[in-house]
């Protein structure tokens, strides 16, 4: 099975996980990535009104801001989970955050990064059931309420 | 301006408004908090009536998103969770009747010439 839900959050499996700053890593080579909220991040923050993105170009360290994204309820960083250069931004997204909360998984994605050294960063992540226990461990810490339905959700498998 | 040029700038919130004006209390947090988020230093001041709302039991009895469990004092501790330092006013304290120990966990305690040197040495000054 490629993804699981817990508590109704899904978690893909094929993806990597800083699960502190709720980010997810798709590998795409040896040192890009592409990166965006999870899903539990999404729900966590409320429907998204408005999410600006660091621009092309921008050198971060890892932990520093991608992006701000606010809600009725929420404004805060999506922090980078690895260290490297921005090299693709959502343009879709700074006309409509709200597409991280339908598909933070897809069409939400947040920016594409070349980062400094991958593998390192990667192991630092977690992924595949690893990563289905650590959410199920910190949606019981942090009394996480349920997610709602995202876009495709059935249809990762 | 970029907003990367903005990273690491310094920026002061003051709050004269407590628990008597709900609504007047939401919004310099969450600018606050906004700020944090976008790299800067970010400070917010309680002063005159803005200092009730840092008294122990206080804000948790405001309540300012309907049908949500966000009340104020849950903005503070979302605001410092965001690393917004949290400061109160020395003369404002007494003008409350309210002793150090009154105060929230989290909060430090300056006088009437510090205010002056934060203001000076802060790249923005928002006023509430």
């Amino acid at each position: 099975m490629a993804h699981e839900k817990v508590n109704g959050c899904v978690i893909l499996k094929n993806l990597h996980y800083n699960v502190e700053n709720n980010t997810w890593v798709r590998v795409i080579d040896d040192s890009t990535v592409v990166i965006g909220m999870t899903d539990i991040a999404q729900n966590l923050a409320g429907p998204l009104l408005h999410a600006k993105t660091k621009k092309v170009g921008t050198v971060r360290k890892q932990g520093k801001p991608i992006a701000t994204v606010e809600s009725g309820k929420y404004v805060g960083p999506v922090k980078a989970p690895v260290a490297g250069e921005i090299t693709k931004i959502n343009d879709a997204l700074s006309g409509d955050a709200g597409m991280i909360n339908r598909s933070p998984y897809n069409s939400g994605w947040i920016v594409e990064m070349k980062a400094d050294n991958l593998a390192d960063e990667l192991s630092n992540m977690v992924s595949g059931d690893d990563a289905v226990a650590a959410y199920k461990e910190k949606i019981e810490r942090d009394n996480i309420q349920a997610c709602e339905q995202i876009e495709g959700a059935d249809t990762y498998d | 301006m970029d907003d990367e040029d903005h990273e690491g700038k310094k920026i002061l919130v003051i709050q004269t408004h407590g628990v008597a004006t709900p609504t007047r209390t939401y919004s310099p947090l969450f600018y606050a908090m906004a700020a944090a988020a976008m790299e800067m230093e970010v400070m917010v001041w309680f002063t005159m009536d803005g200092t009730n709302q840092l008294k122990k039991g206080e804000a948790e009895k405001v309540q300012l998103v309907k049908d949500s469990n966000v009340n104020l004092k849950t903005m503070l501790e979302m605001t410092m969770d965001s690393e917004v330092e949290l400061r109160v006013c020395q003369q404002s304290l007494e003008l409350w009747d309210m002793k150090p120990e009154d105060l929230i966990d989290g909060v430090e305690i300056l006088g009437a010439t510090s205010i002056i040197d934060l203001a000076l040495n802060y790249d923005h000054v928002m006023y509430f």
